[in-house]
């Protein structure tokens, strides 16, 4: 199972003020506000946990096909990458860039293929591209679907059991991993 | 307070964080705030606090999990303002 997330950093900046009133309470336990307020930069730690977060609700929601939810506090993440919710534990692997963040979230060891994208019109189109090379299929054949939660999976030529793909988009930024 | 009230206290408290223009025209109980919206997700979290502030109310965890859509949103500031 898996999940990303990326943050533009420039239009997270704009976008929110992590240090509104309330706002870090609603989305951070007691312990990642700790390793938050004690960092050096606290601004880049409240961005990587949060797309830590993102990463780890969709592959979560994903394995156990549930209903969307806002439920940020409900995943705790770790300063090593390790992410709680209920009794699981998620890897994450955050890319830590000047202008964006992006992490990875899974739950197993399978191989998977990831491509971080600026200023791109159609990130469905560009991860078609690189599935149709790596499946050695042609591009006509591909297609997304979504389930009833919203969570996509990619079908080769209808036939085929569905591969996970995650897609994420913030700002100037796109990225997708799926597991191929 | 009756619904149409909260619904259009609701739509000034939402509209700064709308990318989706169309999505605001259109609103009603079914809009979801994501996928009809385009509400950034972090924003979320602002229009939770906006809601608390408007109405002075709390918005716990177990009630804040539901308020993807103005539906939802609508229902929990109801129960909480009848818990006041």
């Amino acid at each position: 199972m898996i999940g990303n997330d990326i943050v533009d950093l420039q239009v997270a900046k704009e976008q929110s003020n992590w240090q509104r009133r309330g706002w870090l309470q609603k989305i951070c336990t007691s312990a990642e506000q700790k390793d938050i307020l004690s960092s050096k930069n606290p601004e880049m730690l409240v961005w990587k946990y949060w797309s830590m977060k993102e990463a780890v609700y969709k592959a979560h929601q994903r394995r156990f096909k549930l209903s969307p939810a806002l439920n940020p506090k409900s995943f705790e993440c770790t300063l090593v990458g390790k992410v709680y919710i209920d009794n699981s534990v998620y890897k994450t692997n955050t890319e830590i860039k000047d202008t964006y963040m992006y992490t990875i979230a899974r739950i197993s060891d399978k191989d998977y293929f990831s491509s971080v994208y600026e200023n791109i019109a159609d990130i469905r189109y560009e991860a078609k591209k690189i599935i149709c090379q790596k499946l050695n299929t042609h591009i006509s054949l591909i297609c997304f679907e979504k389930d009833n939660n919203g969570v996509p999976t990619i079908r080769i030529d209808q036939k085929t059991t569905p591969i996970p793909i995650s897609i994420t988009h913030h700002g100037q930024y796109s990225a997708f991993v799926a597991l191929i | 307070m009756n619904k149409e009230q909260l619904l259009s206290k609701l739509r000034v408290i939402i509209t700064p964080y709308v990318q989706n223009e169309e999505g605001l025209q259109n609103l009603n109980e079914n809009t979801d705030f994501i996928k009809d919206l385009e509400i950034n997700s972090a924003n979320l979290v602002d229009v939770i606090l906006d809601v608390e502030d408007e109405f002075d109310i709390e918005i716990d965890n177990e009630a804040m999990e539901k308020m993807l859509t103005v539906k939802a949103s609508i229902q929990v500031i109801e129960q909480k303002l009848k818990a006041k």
